[in-house]
């Protein structure tokens, strides 16, 4: 018995061992490496809204812009070159999160943001009051996205979306209650905003907490839907309670300012990031917009573009030229432009605007020092006196440039859209535009001062659209005013995919290389995301589907360039 | 060394005499041992022996596997000649479940048995790889072919989709991690290795397979996947007296690339038959003339020769060829360079040298009352591909002792420092590489492109550079150089254990066992690379995983005899687990001086830290009931408590019972000796549990937290909180897993054959799914009780000795395994489960998705459109259309991983002292994404790619129902359609015929060995994955489905340009004294 005493002693005393050790304990649910639930800070729950609000506007601008042709976009089937993820990190930014890093994008190296469910804990927060400025500014951002999704998708979820313990699959609201939906939560917003709110602690990267330039901004979202939705009276009362009350100087420019820090974080403008490599470049820009900024000599475009050389093969050089055919570099110089092409350029730009024209789905030759890159404006980037030198890293403005969301000049052309004479629209519009673009010059600061245009250059150029615009009519005078609205959205194009599908202008557009690219998206398909998991939902099987402000004519008989 | 015999000095006699079995042949190496002492020899290849015993001694104990021990009267006779009668091999003893022993007639389920000798002296040293085979059911995946790459083994096929299937390691009675710690995805590369790395195989003696979930009902949980139990070599040190016994074994092998693609030499780096230094090969040829030769090329001069890629390149000379600046500019200026096929890729790999050495020391005290063993192994490993190698230290030493006071103790101790060092591997669909990676910019180099003929570094700044103008492809060579990932594993692991009998029938016993390991990852890039972020500024991390598994078992077993026919056993006990992972580290970005990779060499810092603990508690209980030797039956019950459910569904019982009946015992006419010996009948039922979750907290929800994610214009950093995407769900309950199991199990033709049928229904209910979720809900993912799975499944075996005389042995074996795992019912329509959707990725890269009424090893992806005649649909440029919803709307469905049957075929040939043995897999069937196959064709780089000049028409219909008629060139074919067209077209049939293991070995006999102090020398030589054909894909590619193409984990099907095969072959030499 003495032994069977040592025995359960021994045992008895390990036993103890363990249970010092937690090795007994059942109730460890919480995870030590996050936060609590209770213990978020609004201040740091409305950074997250807005940086993901930020990762929609370079997603959308960008997606809006390659259909547009202000950038290029690869690949010759509109349906398989915009399959239904194209829009998946959109989605889930707006509802629930997904990573974003608003420079760089290396895989796997960003961070979990999103807006909705941010927005109802700020909302939980702010039950006893005091967080109506955060409650006001995400209200705000949820309000333009859920427009934002209905522009590029037709539908949103509103009415069922983020309740998931009622709607594990929510449905779909049409565009129009969605809309309507979004205008109640700007209502909602501009209440909140308008009591002098408290930001005690907000670090609002948009708007350093000014809770006027906010208001603006809703005023400013409302008058875009107007446009869209031809609300005329809508859109004039708010222009006729003064300039103001809406995004009308370039003080109020609704903007995310970038920086020039590399690495944690990478602020960088995120084309900067990608054109400025010690490899060289990696966007094409788009022929069309370059060749139509040489022809039109629009002195934008020394800062919207740099150029690596001063030829493209096959083109005419800066000195007008003729240019050799080159296989290596640029293989389609060689070859005969098809039919559909004529008059446009099909692969050579002139005086080394090295780019690719719409729908090239050719494979990537080494040309990452030749292609025309990024600009000083809005990347920040280099300034071109032509001095046709290489990139690298940190060379210009370093990347601190600005993603433009709404720009005041983008709202003298609405009021031009709205107007039946755009001539002062398009002349103040331009002017704005000048402005904040020649701004930009300052950031590169080695330029040849003569490369750079005087005012009078620029009042010549603003001057001579004006009066081209003036002497055209019909077609002609609608594609000059659409010319100059897309030029003045480069960098900052959302708005360009609704305009082209509201109005069929520019028809000057170039074409896709294929002849038939299938009809041009008239909306793209609902976020593979939410379809694959969402048995409420069915997917669109083409791109036909016209968004309910969308009363042209189906395609492909509209827009008339495709 | 010298050995004192005890009882030299005692006075002696010799007896000598010849060992034969029943039909006369002599017996080789049969043990003879003087009965109660230590002294023993065997038997020559003659059958002879000759022993010394002591005065007084006069029975000497005479042995051979298979066959009854006797023991022999030796009393006045010098000479003697013992023949030997077969015994019944069924009368095996097997280590079943918690340790206890049972005699393998007993048993109501499947136990496969693997034996040292088919473990040791391996040229693989990764004891999971060298299982591959060897028993019916079980799985082994290799995550890579470098050395020291993650490993999946599981048993059975599949039974949870988000829960870990990987099998429980058992190692002398104690859970042995085999974790493999990755810290991103397999996008982003894994390149850390799995833990049973640490286990030398030379180490051990044996190992025993329970499949089913009866087997492994008293595992609890953990046992839910099959266990694989291991006894080492001290381990299985069994009480009794024995000579000191120290063998060494020395071998050497070479490790090579299996899977080097047949690349085709006729054309070059372009496209469209243009010369251009692309990633593509779909250049001019190599001839000057035709339609396609370089004649025609304004860059190819009229000797074949063009400028030099350095010399050209406007990454050295930004103002025009030959202007630059730099050293390695001006060196290249103006040379000219061969249009010419190079054999880049073969010679970019290199022959790796492994060498394993392994000391065991095996004895005891003088009484046998205390037995010990030690063993001491050190092996190197030199990969095939640059940069990877892998060093392993082990030692272990255990004993037993049984004391005079019934107490016994048993110990077992073995430490492992593994050293794992390897280039990153990420994953690739044909496109770069998705993150730093050495393998993808290799496999598709261009055919014209000299990779190891070019410098990859710039001598000046030790930048990577490489053929391409832009210089934007990182060099392969100066990944392998610059970017190291290493991981140093110090890994302890302990068991204690001491039993008391209280009596003739009970006994108590307690054991307590600690697997600790301590990971140090130290993983870094130098500055100067290109493409990614980490080589263009370089990083460092370091971090450590410490792991902790205590285990602590407290049993009391019984054994009584109710009445003369019927005995009982029970065990009955608790035990309780906590599993503790922490990591913690520095992460450092942007180095400052190149080549320092010290922390303070970089300018920014952020913590690495995560921690985990979950604690099982487990009472369970077990008896079993034998009836007149041939009735057996065992009842099981176990209830499991987890720490990180809720308390309402935080526990589960689940039962067991098995049968086994043996008619040969019963009914005497059904046995024979030329006929059937012997035939066992077997029937259970088990259950068990799975509490696993991918997120370690799955109830209670959690806002992250993040620093630096970017600036407000002032410059100041923002920090972000953000309500977690992932949807907390309290109401989590564990799964619980059925299975029925029959079996038979035969024995005939004097005991020449064996033969084992299994066949298994195994359902897994209340499955907890890892579930992405509408965003538009909030969240994105979920883990959630929704379904069940269904796994059928039949395993068989027979083997037989086709020659059985005395100098001639040949016995021949197959086992099969097929299984069907049917997602039964499902409360959503799909669940991406793992592969490119299950985290957060598009569907063009494929997933594994569980749909109901579909296998779970169903492949999803984009697909051809198809018109409503099922048609494919090309669009008017003459490639296919992609579609994303097949013909009903669903995801579409585009293969299925799970092979139609796997089958191996195991031979063992002796002649005398010379012995060939050899193993052939066959796998059936089975689909994989096969990104290699895609890009070697896509880049027009195998011989496949090589009648390439006339046009392609692909079969379909035109969106208006006509016929397609386009003509395409080839690359629209091959890259446009083949690579990057819908998934559907990079899905293989994955059948592979391989020669798995083939070994030459010869023992000398021991009279030559008489005048050494070798007791025995033995020498082979080996060969591994000397030879397969993955049969239906392009033999160009020279493709090897055995790759985890996801990593460890339950995806199937995938291959992302992360692995490639191993072929190893060698020599052995083994020796004790």
């Amino acid at each position: 018995m003495k032994n069977y005493f040592k025995f359960i002693t021994s045992f008895a005393l390990i036993c103890v061992i363990s249970v010092g050790c937690n090795q007994t304990d059942l109730d460890l649910t919480v995870s030590p490496n996050d936060l609590a639930a209770d213990a978020a800070d609004p201040n740091l729950l409305l950074n997250a809204v807005q940086i993901a609000y930020a990762g929609n506007q370079v997603s959308l601008s960008d997606l809006s812009a390659d259909m547009t042709r202000i950038d290029y976009f690869f690949g010759r089937d509109y349906f398989n070159n915009l399959p239904g993820n194209t829009l998946d990190g959109v989605w889930r930014r707006t509802y629930s999160s997904d990573f974003t890093v608003v420079g760089d994008s290396d895989v796997g190296s960003g961070v979990s943001v999103g807006i909705l469910t941010n927005l109802q804990a700020l909302e939980a927060l702010n039950e006893t009051g005091g967080r109506e400025f955060h409650v006001g500014v995400a209200k705000t951002l949820y309000a333009h996205s859920l427009m934002q999704l209905v522009d590029f998708i037709g539908e949103a979820a509103f009415s069922q979306a983020g309740q998931s313990a009622e709607f594990a699959a929510p449905t779909l609201d049409g565009g129009e209650e969605v809309y309507n939906a979004a205008f109640a939560l700007l209502d909602e917003a501009e209440s909140l905003l308008s009591g002098t709110p408290s930001t005690v602690g907000v670090q609002d990267i948009y708007y350093g907490g000014d809770a006027s330039k906010w208001l603006k901004l809703i005023n400013t979202i409302r008058l875009r839907a107007y446009v869209l939705t031809n609300n005329t009276s809508a859109f004039d009362a708010i222009i006729s309670s003064g300039p103001e009350s809406y995004i009308s100087s370039s003080a109020d420019d609704f903007q995310l300012s970038y920086g020039t820090s590399e690495l944690q974080p990478d602020n960088r403008h995120p084309d900067y990031a990608s054109d400025y490599t010690p490899s060289g470049a990696n966007i094409y820009q788009s022929n069309w917009l370059m060749e139509l900024m040489y022809q039109n000599d629009d002195p934008r475009r020394r800062y919207y573009f740099y150029r690596q050389e001063s030829a493209t093969p096959g083109g005419v050089d800066v000195n007008g030229d003729p240019v050799d055919p080159n296989e290596e570099e640029l293989s389609c110089s060689f070859a005969t432009p098809p039919a559909h092409y004529e008059g446009y350029i099909f692969c050579s730009a002139s005086a080394g605007y090295w780019g690719r024209s719409h729908g090239n789905d050719e494979g990537t030759p080494p040309d990452g020092f030749r292609r025309t890159v990024s600009g000083v404006y809005p990347a920040g980037g280099l300034y071109d006196d032509n001095s046709f030198g290489v990139v690298g890293l940190g060379l210009g403005g370093g990347g601190a440039g600005i993603e433009p969301i709404i720009l005041s000049s983008y709202v003298d052309f609405w009021q031009g859209i709205m107007a039946s004479d755009k001539s002062a629209f398009l002349q103040s519009g331009l002017e704005k535009s000048f402005a904040k673009v020649q701004s930009f010059g300052a950031l590169d600061a080695d330029v040849d001062p003569d490369f750079v245009p005087t005012a009078d250059d620029v009042t010549d150029y603003i001057t001579g659209v004006v009066d081209s615009y003036n002497a055209a009519s019909g077609d002609d005078a609608e594609n000059i005013f659409a010319e100059q609205y897309f030029t003045t959205l480069f960098g900052g194009a959302t708005e360009a995919y609704n305009y082209y599908r509201l109005t069929g202008f520019p028809t000057t557009v170039s074409p896709s290389w294929e002849p038939d690219p299938g009809p041009f998206p008239r909306s793209l398909l609902i976020p593979q995301a939410e379809v694959i998991n969402n048995p409420s939902i069915t997917q669109k099987s083409d791109l036909r589907t016209q968004v309910f402000w969308d009363t042209n004519p189906a395609s492909p008989a509209f827009p008339p360039a495709n | 060394m010298f050995f004192c015999v005890v009882g030299m000095t005692m006075a002696q006699r010799t007896i000598s005499g010849v060992v034969l079995d029943t039909g006369g042949e002599s017996l080789i190496g049969a043990n003879v041992l003087a009965k109660g002492s230590t002294l023993g020899t065997v038997t020559d290849i003659d059958g002879s022996f000759s022993l010394s015993v002591p005065e007084g001694v006069n029975t000497i104990v005479v042995s051979y596997t298979g066959y009854e021990t006797q023991e022999v009267d030796i009393t006045g006779q010098s000479s003697i000649n013992v023949t030997m009668s077969e015994g019944q091999l069924l009368d095996e003893i097997v280590v079943t479940g918690l340790g206890i022993k049972k005699e393998k007639k007993a048993l109501g389920y499947a136990v496969s048995s693997v034996d040292g000798g088919q473990l040791e002296q391996r040229a693989e040293s990764d004891v999971a790889r060298i299982l591959s085979g060897k028993a019916a059911g079980v799985q082994v995946t290799a995550g890579a072919g470098t050395s020291g790459s993650a490993t999946n083994v599981t048993i059975r096929g599949l039974s949870s989709f988000s829960g870990s299937n990987q099998a429980l390691f058992i190692v002398d009675g104690v859970p042995f991690s085999n974790d493999t710690n990755t810290d991103g995805n397999f996008v982003s590369g894994g390149t850390q290795g799995s833990r049973f790395l640490d286990l030398d195989p030379n180490n051990i003696e044996n190992i025993e397979i329970l499949k089913g979930l009866s087997a492994a009902t008293l595992y609890g949980t953990q046992g839910r996947n099959g266990v694989i139990l291991i006894t080492t070599k001290a381990g299985a040190a069994a009480v009794g007296p024995k000579k000191t016994e120290i063998t060494v074994s020395q071998s050497y092998f070479v490790n090579e690339i299996a899977s080097m693609p047949d690349y085709q030499n006729s054309f070059g780096n372009g496209f469209d038959q243009s010369f251009g230094w692309f990633f593509s090969n779909w250049g001019p040829s190599f001839e000057e003339g035709g339609t396609a030769g370089w004649g025609a090329q304004s860059s190819i001069d009229e000797n074949g020769t063009l400028l030099h890629p350095y010399a050209n390149s406007a990454f050295l000379n930004p103002d025009g060829p030959s202007t630059g600046t730099s050293e390695l500019a001006q060196e290249f200026a103006g040379q000219r360079y061969d249009w010419k096929p190079y054999d880049s890729v073969n010679e970019f790999f290199r022959k790796g040298k492994t060498s394993n050495t392994s000391v065991n020391i095996a004895g005891s005290n003088d009484s046998g009352n205390t037995v010990y063993n030690a063993n001491f192994s050190y092996l190197s490993d030199e990969g095939f591909t640059p940069g990877n190698d892998l060093n392993r230290f082990n030692i272990s030493i255990g004993g037993k002792s049984k004391l005079s006071n019934k107490f016994s103790i048993t110990g077992t101790m073995n430490y492992a420092r593994t050293d794992y060092t390897t280039p990153p591997i990420a994953s690739s669909r044909g496109n770069g590489t998705d993150g730093l990676s050495i393998y993808g910019n290799v496999f598709f180099t261009p055919r014209s492109v000299d990779l190891m003929g070019l410098p990859f570094e710039d001598p000046v700044t030790k930048g990577s550079i490489y053929y391409r103008n832009g210089n934007d492809i990182i060099n392969p060579r100066w990944t392998a150089k610059n970017v190291v990932y290493n991981q140093l594993t110090n890994r302890f692991n302990w068991n204690a254990g001491i039993g008391y009998d209280i009596n003739d029938n009970l006994d108590v016993s307690f054991r307590s066992g600690l697997d600790f390991y301590n990971e140090r990852n130290v993983n870094s890039s130098n500055k100067g690379g290109v493409e990614f972020t980490d080589a263009v500024f370089g990083f460092l991390e370091t971090y450590d995983n410490n792991n902790a598994i205590w285990d602590h078992l407290a049993t009391i077993n019984g054994n009584y005899e109710l009445t003369d026919d019927l005995g009982l056993t029970f065990t009955t006990g608790a035990t309780v687990r906590s599993d503790q992972f922490d990591r913690s580290g520095v992460r450092s970005t942007s180095q400052i001086v190149y080549g320092v990779n010290q922390h303070f060499n970089y300018e920014n810092q952020t913590p690495i830290q995560f921690s985990t603990q979950r604690n099982i508690l487990g009472v369970f209980g077990q008896a079993s009931f034998d009836y007149k030797d041939f009735l057996y039956m065992n009842i099981s019950a176990r209830k499991d408590w987890v720490s990180n459910f809720s308390s309402e569904n935080n526990s589960i019982t689940y039962p067991g019972v098995s049968l086994s009946f043996l008619p040969t015992s019963i009914f005497e006419g059904l046995k024979s000796e030329k006929g059937l010996n012997f035939l066992k009948v077997r029937a259970s039922y088990g259950t068990s549990a799975n509490f696993d979750t991918q997120n370690a907290y799955p109830t209670v929800g959690v806002v992250e937290q993040n620093t630096q994610v970017f600036t407000d214009p002032s410059g100041s950093l923002v920090t972000t909180n953000q309500i977690d995407n992932f949807k907390a769900n309290p109401d989590l309950k564990p799964e619980l897993l059925k299975e029925l199991e029959f079996g038979i199990e035969a024995t005939f033709f004097k005991y020449r054959g064996f033969f084992d049928f299994t066949v298994f229904n195994r359902t897994t209910n209340n499955l907890i799914v890892s579930q992405t979720l509408p965003p538009s809900t909030g969240f994105s993912f979920t883990q959630n009780n929704v379904g069940e799975i269904q796994n059928k499944g039949i395993e068989a075996s027979l083997s037989f000795d086709l020659v059985k005389t005395k100098n001639f042995t040949w016995n021949s074996g197959v086992n099969f395994f097929t299984n069907k795992e049917t997602v039964t019912q499902l409360d959503e329509d799909f669940i991406a489960y793992a592969g490119s959707l299950a985290v957060g990725g598009g569907l063009f890269r494929g997933s594994n998705a569980a749909i109901e009424g579909e296998s779970l090893g169903t492949i999803v992806g984009t697909q051809i459109e198809r018109d409503a005649n099922g048609n494919f649909v090309v669009n008017s440029a003459g490639s296919y259309v992609t579609a994303e919803q097949d013909a009903d709307g669903n995801v579409p469905i585009i293969g299925d991983a799970v092979p139609d049957y796997v089958m191996n075929f195991l031979n063992t040939i002796s002649y005398k002292g010379l012995s060939l043995g050899f193993q052939i897999n066959h796998t059936k069937g089975g689909d994989i994404l096969s990104s290699t196959v895609a890009a070697l064709l896509g880049r027009g780089l195998i011989t496949e790619t090589e009648d390439r000049l006339a046009t392609y028409i692909l079969p379909g219909v035109q969106a208006d129902g006509t016929e397609n008629n386009v003509q395409i060139n080839n690359s629209t074919y091959f890259f446009n359609n083949l690579l990057f067209g819908p998934t559907e077209l990079r899905i293989y049939d994955a059948s592979v015929i391989r020669l798995q293991e083939v070994s030459l070995a010869y023992s000398l006999p021991t009279r030559f060995l008489d005048k050494t102090p070798f007791g025995s020398l033995s020498v082979s030589l080996q060969g591994f994955n000397l030879w397969y054909d993955a049969y239906n894909t392009p033999d160009g590619a020279n493709f090897d489905p055995n790759i985890q193409g996801v990593g460890v984990g339950n995806g199937r099907g995938f291959d992302f340009l992360n692995g490639a095969s191993s072929r190893r072959y060698g020599v052995s030499i083994k020796t004790s004294f």
